[in-house]
């Protein structure tokens, strides 16, 4: 996600513990094999066909008067041109500055009058719109929506202000030192590879961004045929139908399958990057090596596994890093799944002089599960507590909109949310060991530091050779 | 101290809001309230407790015990020992965590419906009989500076909202942050996080809430049978607001390494309970809530001074501070900044609300409360937070009609009370020569 806006701080409420792992994983389910007092339902889905070529999806669910709409566009930031990073997430911000009918005064009204939210997120392989509405105004804000892909105008004035202050949140986001090393994570690890920059794009790519970029990413990434509707909430699938032919009719362009990646099995590994901002009295740390692609066979062995290790809050990573020693207040470990390849990485931080031991301790605990992986009971544990859970992720009409959206995109299958938790819950030991064998950094990882270079690049010896960058290199 | 709620009369119940909260409410002999809501439609429970703690009810000396100790309700009690209460919940299908506010501690469970007897041994067992031991509270220490750090030391906005509380505040305890003074955070002994908690976490300064797949009535009995005998503490010491009236503008200037100036300015605002402040909620909209609010639009895309602008009014249980925190681009004046905000500010004073954004803020206030209330979480929480803010959770249901009922005549007097410069402070920060300046901070952390 490309997010520029630091939101702002509340006053009170540091939360006791750091919030564990989010990197997108496709959807988790539940429902039991163990006795709940219910079962897990989602509401029936219904498809259908724009004239136009667009999927929509269409589930009914109650009782809040509240409509999630989620159009998925399959052309993220690895469709970026190559001496243009960053584009496909700054056209897709600019879609609301404009359309043919519509100023960006006159839509932002429109939206937020009825108080209904828009929202732009992207990622490697998509972007996504949505839309969340109160119900009555449902058929106005898909015909906005419609709009928005359709005729946006992208006007001139738009585009540079846009460009401006995404320049500006660059160079802030230098003094915000988690973004700056998962952003240098990103790159070393990738290299070359489309998924080798930052969904943002950066400085140098994107003071060259002009009108003529983004009407072309436009044109010839974001059509009908790579895009999928969903729409969930108070509202009938026939009603979906009817209004989405009326939104979409007519949109054209966009090519008729998504751009094909090559393999991104080959993340880079061995090396030590240390990325100097002396200010600090702190050290990012950021671990990684190969992970898997969506839809892969390992993922529920995986997933069970890394629970364990480093997923939940009695994982060994945090009992070890933060329980028994008290060397940061945050670390978990997790898979980053994409289309064409993934990550299996460690995130945390600690003070400038425990820099090395938070690296020795966790790398240690890695190295202990990939030679025996994960025993039976606590294997259990780990899969109860995600079964358990797995229900939330179908609380809400936006999260419903979610999984549907990512089954149908990503080839998951349709039974996935049924076959969830039984797939889960059927990991075998075994199986923990032969996943760990091949993802937990069996070739030594790399290794990404920010924090002061005169402090921690002695104590990093051993580990790899060792690059030192100013952090102004990741702006 | 909490002014008298606002009238009544004016206040009804939203029809839909009202259908949601079919609760059922009871009070154990040990003071411990319990509210419990229904809602079979996925098979997982919320449990909230709300204690009446935060960092309000702190001294100096022991700034930041509600958080440090918030951390040490997870090491052990009696029947589950060190590091068994996230053990027992995790393997159970459940997960937890807590926050601190400066008027609240908020502990809060998402698990599956079958393991909820689970939870009310868990959370029952640290009510009643919590162990707090030197090691785990050494360690724990640790973890919390590190929290700090990261969130304060190495974090522009938490250096200026630090750096403000001491200028809003000269008597309160919202004066000092939350996590508390890194030296008090070194130096709070096992004995004050014990007294802490025979003070404050008793049956009877605390709210159970539990929302989700139950069923009320055999849920009510499962609270009474794990809470039932736990004994009723003394009541806490009331809090006194010493806070002497503000003069006159108060201003401060950090000096730290970073790319741009940035401006934080606060307002001093009313108790949670004082009717100005549902009024100050729709400014609050009007102003930073979209991009075709007021100041976003006038900051960010008419004058392009900002990329970010953003308006913080939350509610307390003492009068509060109205926060606008801006970030800026790098080759913004931070005081024309300023005077665009004091200009709109002004221009709210004078002119007040169109009759549009009105209805929009109002439109808006009630489309983020149905968003709230999806999930049991969130119906659990916001009953929680209102009662412990506004004395009664019912109090929630009534928020749309007073937003609803308000006139533009009520905005303009609002914020012709509150905005202006005898009730401001202003931190600002301005990007230091050279980046040496790193070298000399925080050198004498004790690691």
């Amino acid at each position: 996600m490309a997010t520029r806006a630091k939101t702002l701080k509340k006053k009170a409420a540091p939360a006791r513990k750091a919030a564990p792992a989010k990197k997108a994983a496709p959807a988790r389910k539940a429902a039991p094999t163990t006795t709940t007092t219910g079962t897990l339902t989602l509401p029936t889905i219904h498809e259908s066909t724009t004239s136009s070529g667009l999927k929509v999806l269409a589930a009914e669910r109650g009782p809040l008067p509240l409509v999630a709409m989620r159009l998925v566009v399959r052309a993220g930031s690895a469709a970026d041109p190559a001496d243009k990073h960053g584009l496909a997430d700054f056209t897709a911000r600019l879609l609301r500055r404009g359309t043919a009918k519509m100023s960006a005064d006159e839509l932002d009204e429109a939206i937020e009058f009825v108080g209904a939210s828009f929202s732009v997120g992207s990622n490697e392989d998509i972007l996504s719109l949505f839309i969340t509405t109160p119900a009555e105004y449902f058929p106005d804000m898909l015909s906005i929506l419609g709009q928005l892909v359709r005729e946006p105008s992208f006007p001139e004035r738009e585009v540079e202000q846009s460009r401006e202050r995404t320049l500006a949140g660059f160079s802030n986001d230098l003094d915000d030192p988690s973004v700056i090393a998962d952003r240098a994570f990103t790159r070393a690890l990738w290299g070359n590879h489309p998924y080798g920059h930052d969904v943002g794009g950066s400085t140098a790519h994107v003071r060259t961004f002009t009108r003529d970029d983004v009407v072309r990413f436009h044109r010839e990434r974001m059509g009908p045929r790579v895009s999928l509707l969903t729409v969930v909430g108070a509202v009938s699938p026939e009603r979906v139908a009817e209004e989405a032919e009326k939104a979409f009719a007519g949109w054209e362009g966009g090519p008729e399958a998504p751009v094909e990646l090559s393999s991104g099995d080959s993340v880079a590994t061995g090396r030590v990057i240390v990325v100097d901002k002396p200010d600090q009295t702190q050290s990012q740390v950021r671990i990684g090596g190969p992970g898997y692609r969506l839809g892969h066979p390992d993922y529920f062995p995986a997933t069970a596994m890394n629970i364990a290790l480093g997923g939940g809050f009695t994982s060994r990573l945090v009992n070890e890093v933060r329980v028994e020693r008290g060397l940061t207040y945050g670390i978990h470990s997790y898979f980053d799944a994409m289309s064409a390849g993934g990550v299996f990485g460690i995130s945390t931080f600690t003070k400038t002089e425990t820099t090395r031991e938070i690296i020795d301790v966790s790398l240690a605990e890695v190295t202990k599960v990939r030679e025996g992986g994960i025993p039976g009971g606590e294997l259990k544990k780990a899969q109860r507590y995600l079964a358990g859970l797995y229900p939330l992720r179908t609380e809400t009409n936006e999260s419903v909109a979610a999984v549907i959206s990512d089954i149908r995109v990503h080839g998951l299958g349709d039974d996935w949310v049924e076959k969830f938790r039984d797939r889960l819950l059927a990991v075998k030991p075994k199986q923990t060991v032969e996943v760990a064998a091949k993802y937990l950094f069996s070739k030594p990882p790399l290794i990404v530091v920010l924090g002061r270079a005169d402090a921690i690049g002695k104590q990093l010896k051993g580990l790899g050779p060792v690059t030192v960058v100013p952090a102004s290199e990741y702006e | 101290m909490p002014k008298a709620p606002a009238k009544p009369a004016e206040r009804t119940a939203d029809p839909v809001l009202q259908s949601l909260f079919d609760v059922q409410e009871a009070t154990l002999s040990n003071g411990l309230k319990v509210r419990l809501l229904a809602n079979n439609q996925t098979p997982v429970v919320s449990l909230y407790t709300f204690f009446q703690v935060g960092s309000r009810n702190e001294r100096p000396g022991i700034t930041g015990i509600s958080h440090l100790f918030e951390h040490m309700m997870f090491n052990g009690a009696k029947k589950y020992g060190p590091k068994q209460f996230d053990k027992v919940l995790e393997s159970n299908g459940g997960r937890s965590n807590a926050y601190t506010s400066t008027d609240m501690t908020v502990y809060y469970e998402d698990f599956a419906s079958d393991a909820l007897e689970t939870v009310l041994d868990l959370e029952s067992d640290r009510m009643r009989a919590l162990r707090i031991n030197d090691e785990s509270l050494a360690s724990e220490r640790q973890v919390v500076m590190e929290e700090r750090r990261a969130r304060v030391d190495n974090d522009i906005t938490g250096m200026m909202d630090e750096e403000l509380g001491t200028l809003v505040w000269k008597a309160h305890p919202y004066r000092w942050p939350v996590i508390g003074w890194m030296k008090d955070i070194e130096n709070i002994t096992r004995q004050d996080c014990e007294q802490y908690f025979r003070t404050y976490y008793a049956p009877n300064n605390a709210v159970l809430y539990i929302c989700g797949d139950i069923d009320p009535k055999k849920t009510l009995a499962l609270v009474r049978r794990y809470y039932g005998d736990i004994p009723k503490g003394p009541a806490p010491a009331p809090v006194l607001d010493a806070e002497p009236p503000q003069k006159g503008e108060r201003r401060a200037e950090l000096r730290h390494p970073a790319q741009s100036p940035s401006v934080m300015i606060a307002y001093r605002g009313p108790a949670g309970r004082d009717e100005d402040t549902l009024i100050l909620d729709i400014i609050q909209y009007a102003l930073t809530k979209g991009e075709g609010s007021r100041l976003v639009k006038k900051l960010v895309y008419d004058t392009q001074l900002a990329i970010s602008v953003g308006v913080d009014w939350g509610w307390r249980i003492d009068p509060g501070a109205i926060l606008v925190f801006l970030e800026l681009k790098p080759d913004s004046d931070p005081r024309k900044v300023e005077e665009v905000v004091y200009e709109e500010l002004a221009r709210v004073a004078r002119e007040g609300l169109t009759e549009r954004e009105l209805q929009k803020a109002k439109n808006n206030l009630r489309a983020d409360h149905l968003r709230e209330l999806a999930t049991n979480s969130g119906r659990a929480h916001a009953m929680g937070h209102y009662e412990a803010l506004l004395g009664s959770w019912r109090s929630g249901l009534t928020l749309p009609s007073v937003y609803s009922a308000t006139t533009n005549e009520q905005v303009k007097a609002v914020a012709a009370k509150y905005f202006v410069p005898e009730r401001r402070s202003v931190v600002t920060l301005l990007p230091a020569p050279g980046e040496a300046a790193g070298e000399i901070e925080d050198g004498k952390d004790a690691e």
